[in-house]
């Protein structure tokens, strides 16, 4: 650790509009006070600017606010009245509009009334870091450098730093320990070139896929078919992101390149295409102007046809034999069978590798400092499942640096820039290795940076090609689960089923564990290696008990399912889940009864048993009934019916922090903002309880009841909620049965039962659901369809 | 067949103005202090008159809990300064309540039993909502499908008379659009100044750099339901809100409202005593059910009833007070009953000036008398509402 701890007691965002609001956003998220500056309004509440900013984040979607109540705490601020502020804060992000002579004359403000400990950090996207540096005071220079978010700023991973050549690597430091821990988010150090890593390469995959969409003759609609989710990539593809991103926008960062990458080989490619300036002109924006490349019209949806310059119906579909070669598991194979293909689309589809593999091997040297921070930086910020020069390196180096070579010297690339001679070299296997990641400029291999940070991150983000072994040492493992240790005395259990479903391998297989952490260990904690934590119980795995109705079997695997949650409850030793992504149904149950909960901020939590047909007979219910029995003071019912409606209408926390004010979480659960940190902060957890002495909780606890009167009470609501349509006779019946369990049955009111009583009513009632063809038929639609089925 | 011995007069009738609620401007005004406010009013309007006299204080609230909870009557009359000989009760027949608080007075006088009792209502939806604090079924309800009903929300219960009168949604949108341009054109005329008794609303904001507490009062005339900017179009608009399927809004429902009343009745032996001036003559009343499910017909057999008993004929009446609970069952009502619709709410309805609950049935008193006095109008009028789980109330006067 540093020797005087860099503390952010306060920081303040310089700017309130999208970005600005957003990052104001995610500072309270994480519990950092944040105050947001403006300009003055010329009239009314002088604040209204900053104050209309903090305003517009509740109508963003997906929400930059992690829970209902974030908003109030950044405070609205302007630049007349309130620059004395500034003292108290130990951070301060500029993130005003890309001008740079708006930015200088904005620091000449602020300068005077900055503590002299501030770091300041601008938060462009492209301006040069050393122009800015430069309207800052000599004194200030030691403290500013850039931080780039990206959009939207709470849920892409990625800031990148700039430093400028004056920073202290101190401030650097502190701020990238901030950076990381504290707001969570995955840093990387990137040279003072225009568009620094990630936009750079991201803008340019996108002007060169537009550029071969052309030559290739490809349809709009087709390219986002093409190089979307088939690629590893968002869902947006190209087309709609630049949709997304507004076109306006879009254009002004390739203006940006144009302007200031006179050298660059592919210099000719950096101008907006025709028909974006002819929609610009029109005022087609895209998203925000709701027509641009994609038109909706009522139902349908229209594209541009660059050509006529009209929109034709969108829809089109990329060709089967293309599709095929995109499903193909081996990335050698894809990439040769791409560029042996005659067909147009998968032409289109190798060029767009080839020139994206062209252009990163040219400009490392000059943009990163390791092929690392390339591929991490596309991750990151443009949420690539993997990193271009880790498909490189998968799909064979040398054969295709050989390919990319011979299409240079036939013309058919971008540009005719041979590749650089380092990865020409015949012997190179890739960029990425055990050692290190290759850095172009030093040609060299670099490691991972040593900042203590990371040593909180036991399981980082991978790569190809550093041949990362499993984690720890294997105590146990079952085709269902994977117990581990790393020598701290803390036995890890990682589910090994398709997205984390809980099969009965997994139940036999957690069980065991918890045998064994019992037997030899101090704790035990539940962990994935990959998000989601678990999406629940595996439906797949009842099917065939289901088709011959063997009710036995399958009323055993819900026996085993309660007694699975009971043992985390109930166990000798500290259970500790740590979560990211979906915790959902039986995940979500798990997590309830372990002792203690390490939620990644990203972690979407529910009880979504209902939306199949089902109630939660993992304990979920009995849990729920024996919350509101604690927090009851005096009226049961009140405590329990906000559980009862999050049950009955399968609601999902969209945060942790939500999770724990609506109450899946408890006010003693951890919330971490950096998913990379959730075994280092699972494992505290475990050991700490286990250090303080751990009991788990008395058994034979008495839990009263809202009872007869509470579930006529809330049949009240369902019946009004059917007549008025809003729900159909069958969600009724789900909703009167999962009254009945957690208001403990047909006892009066107010009646003490025990949690087997309450798991008993659970395992009733799913039972004669799933026994109803209604809910096998939810049931079957959900698996075949992945949606919801309304009968 | 009526057996009274003498007659009850009104002889003050008064109201505070009505708030929207849970967010309007008497959000934060205690039940019982609307209610201190009212009787403290009525009685200045009759100063000739001995407190002491009074025989009892009979107060309607629908959700007689929390603020408004305890005996709210007894509480009020004491904290209106009224000698601690003056009982009070509180009672609860939902939206009638403060129309059978005028009529338990009245029968008290009738009867011969008392010369001066107040009665009135007062509620605040702001502060318990409809079905009070805590809900806490019978669980025998759901025990037979005939029993439902007695779960059903309102809005379900308006639903069904759309449903089953045919009342549609362009009617019942047309219908709140007149509400309203009714009651703008009546505040704006200054028609309500005689029942309304402008009501001082203190705000305490703690001032969190001084650590005081900032007092500051403001004096509010007039309802806050009423709106002029109202459209067809906008009406139009919203969304359903009880029925995914259905027709009834929140722009054709009555608003939710704080308010209250106080209505002061007595004999003639008290008129003569105290030197009183009647404004109106109570005649009768009638109370009847009908299916839970659409209680919004109610008044349909309750007024019937109630000309009966008064003896008179429909023809007679001047001036319909018809508690606008929705657009559909008032629509159905005047429709079965063959009401004129000139003669229904000439000051506008619930729709547009709110129906704090247990407090409408007092206040739509005031606005009978005081409305038919405005305009010179002499002879009978009526008060009639439905009421929740299937009942209609109707009570007739002599405006004088």
């Amino acid at each position: 650790m540093s020797d005087t701890k860099f503390r952010v007691r306060k920081v303040a965002v310089l700017g309130a509009r999208v970005m600005g609001a957003q990052i104001a956003a995610h500072l309270v998220n994480a519990r950092v006070p944040t105050i947001l500056f403006d300009l003055p309004a010329k009239e009314g509440d002088r604040s209204g600017i900053a104050r209309k900013g903090i305003e517009g984040l509740k109508k963003l979607t997906p929400s930059p606010l992690a829970s209902r109540e974030t908003a109030g705490f950044i405070q609205a601020a302007n630049y007349e009245e309130h620059l004395g502020l500034l003292a108290e804060c130990d951070l301060v992000i500029e993130a005003i509009a890309e001008r740079l002579d708006w930015k200088m004359e904005l620091y000449r403000k602020v300068a005077p009334h900055l503590s002299a400990r501030a770091i300041f950090a601008t938060n462009t996207s492209g301006l040069s870091i050393a122009a800015l540096a430069e309207a800052c005071p000599k004194e200030l220079r030691s403290r500013f450098c850039g931080v780039h978010f990206f959009n939207p700023p709470r849920y892409m991973h990625l800031a990148e730093i700039i430093p400028c050549e004056a920073v202290s690597p101190a401030v650097l430091d502190d701020l990238e320990r901030f950076l990381v821990t504290t707001l969570g988010k995955g840093v990387i150090r990137a040279k003072d070139t225009p568009n620094f890593v990630a936009n750079r390469i991201g803008v340019f995959s996108m002007l060169a896929t537009i550029a071969n969409a052309e030559k290739y003759g490809i349809r709009f609609d087709v390219v986002d078919e093409l190089t979307g989710p088939r690629l590893g990539r968002a869902k947006s593809a190209t087309f709609r992101t630049a949709d997304v991103v507004g076109l306006d926008t879009f254009a002004h960062v390739v203006k940006t390149m144009r302007d200031g990458l006179a050298h660059d080989p592919w210099h000719a490619l950096f101008q907006s295409p025709p028909w974006l300036a002819k929609l610009i002109e029109a005022g087609a924006l895209g998203a925000k102007t709701r027509s641009g490349i994609y038109l909706k019209k009522g139902r349908d949806l229209q594209v541009l046809d660059p050509a006529s310059g009209g929109y034709v119906a969108a829809g089109a579909k990329a060709d089967e034999g293309v599709s095929e070669i995109l499903a193909l598991k081996d990335p050698a194979q894809k990439l040769r069978r791409l560029r042996e293909s005659d067909h147009a689309q998968a032409q289109f589809l190798w060029a767009c590798f080839r020139d994206t593999f062209h252009y990163i091997a040219y400009h490392l040297k000059d943009i990163a400092h390791s092929a690392r921070d390339v591929d991490l930086a596309m991750r990151w910020g443009f949420g690539w499942k993997q990193g271009p020069f880790e498909l490189w390196q998968a799909a064979g180096w040398a054969q295709v640096a050989g390919w990319i070579e011979e299409d240079i010297g036939a013309g058919r690339a971008l540009a005719q820039v041979p590749l650089p001679a380092w990865a020409r070299e015949p012997a190179r296997t890739g960029v990425h290795f055990p050692q290190g990641s290759y850095d172009a400029a030093g040609e060299t291999l670099v490691s991972r940076s040593t900042l203590d940070v990371y040593r909180r991150q036991v399981w980082p983000a991978s790569l190809i090609g550093e041949g990362r072994a499993q984690l720890g040492e294997t105590v146990y493992e079952n085709p269902g689960v994977r117990a581990f240790t790393t020598g701290d005395e803390v036995l890890v259990v990682s589910f090994k089923t398709k997205a984390h479903s809980i099969s009965p391998e997994v139940l036999e297989g957690l069980n065991h564990a918890i045998g064994l952490a019992e037997e030899r260990f101090r704790a035990l904690v539940i962990w994935q290696s990959e998000a989601p934590f678990s999406v629940g119980a595996n439906l797949e795995s009842l099917r065939p008990a289901l088709a011959t109705g063997d009710w036995k079997t399958i009323d055993g695997v819900i026996a085993l399912f309660q007694s699975t949650s009971q043992r985390l409850r109930y166990s000798e030793i500290p259970t500790v889940a740590a979560t990211e992504g979906y915790v959902f149904g039986g995940g979500c149950e798990f997590a309830m009864h372990c002792d203690r909960v390490v939620a990644a901020l990203e972690s979407y939590v529910g009880l979504v048993e209902a939306g199949v047909g089902l109630l939660p007979a993992g304990g979920g219910c009995k849990e729920f009934a024996l919350r509101a029995a604690l927090e009851s003071k005096g009226d049961l019912f009140a405590s329990l019916k906000d559980y009862y409606m999050m049950i009955a209408t399968a609601r999902v926390a969209g945060s942790g922090l939500e999770a724990r004010e609506l109450g899946f979480l408890r006010a003693s659960d951890v919330v971490a903002f950096n998913a990379y940190e959730l075994l280092y902060l699972a494992r505290q957890q475990a050991l700490a309880l286990a250090e303080s002495g751990y009991r788990p909780p008395l058994p034979g606890r008495r839990i009263p009841v809202a009872g007869r009167t509470g579930a006529a009470s809330i049949k009240g609501q369902l019946v009004n909620m059917l007549e008025g349509h809003f729900i159909s006779e069958y969600d009724f019946e789900i909703g009167a049965r999962i009254a009945e369990v957690v208001t403990g049955g047909d006892v009066e009111a107010g009646t003490e039962v025990d949690e087997q009583w309450l798991l008993e009513l659970e395992r009733r009632h799913f039972l004669a659901l799933l026994k109803n063809a209604k809910t096998q038929e939810r049931i079957a639609h959900t698996l075949a369809t992945g949606k919801p089925l309304r009968n | 067949m009526t057996q009274q011995i003498q007659d009850a007069y009104i002889v003050a009738a008064t109201r505070t103005p009505v708030g929207k609620a849970p967010r309007g401007m008497l959000r934060q005004v205690r039940p019982d202090d609307m209610l201190v406010h009212v009787l403290k009013s009525a009685l200045a309007q009759v100063p000739s008159l001995e407190p002491k006299s009074i025989e009892d204080v009979v107060v309607g609230c629908a959700f007689p809990e929390a603020e408004q909870g305890l005996n709210m009557a007894r509480i009020g009359a004491l904290l209106a300064g009224l000698p601690d000989t003056v009982p009070g009760v509180t009672i609860n027949r939902y939206c009638s309540s403060g129309l059978n608080a005028v009529q338990i007075a009245a029968d008290r006088i009738r009867l011969g039993e008392a010369d001066v009792v107040i009665a009135g209502g007062a509620e605040s939806m702001s502060m318990v909502p409809m079905m009070g604090n805590k809900v806490a079924l019978n669980p025998e309800i759901f025990a037979k499908d005939e029993n439902f009903a007695i779960a059903y929300g309102m809005g379900i219960t308006a639903e069904k008379v759309a449903r089953q009168w045919k009342v549609s949604r362009e009617d019942q949108d047309a219908f709140s659009l007149e509400s309203h341009r009714r009651a703008v054109a009546a505040t704006a005329s200054g028609a309500f100044r005689a029942e309304i008794s402008p009501l001082e609303v203190t705000t305490r904001t703690p001032d969190l750099t001084t650590h005081e507490v900032r007092v500051s009062t403001k004096t509010v005339l007039d309802d806050e339901g009423p709106r002029a900017d109202t459209s067809l179009e906008a009406l139009t608009k919203l969304k359903t809100a009880f029925d995914a399927k259905g027709s009834v809004t929140a722009g054709n429902s009555s608003q939710t409202s704080d308010g209250a009343a106080a209505v002061v009745l007595v004999s003639e032996a008290a008129l003569k005593r105290y030197n009183l001036t009647p404004l109106a003559r109570y005649v009768t009343f009638a109370v009847k059910g009908v299916p839970p499910a659409v209680m919004g017909i109610g008044p349909k057999v309750a007024v019937p009833a109630a000309l009966e008993r008064a003896g008179i004929g429909l023809g007679a009446i001047k001036w319909i007070e018809l508690n606008e609970a929705f657009a559909a069952q008032a629509l159905a009502v005047i429709r079965d009953l063959d009401l004129d619709p000139q003669l229904v709410n000439p000051h506008g309805g619930a729709i547009a000036l709110g129906h704090p609950l247990g407090a409408t049935g007092a206040i739509r008193t005031a606005t009978l008398v005081h409305g038919m006095r405005g305009r010179g109008e002499k002879g009978y009028g009526i008060v009639t509402m439905c009421i929740g789980t299937g009942m209609g109330a109707a009570g007739v006067f002599e405006v004088l």
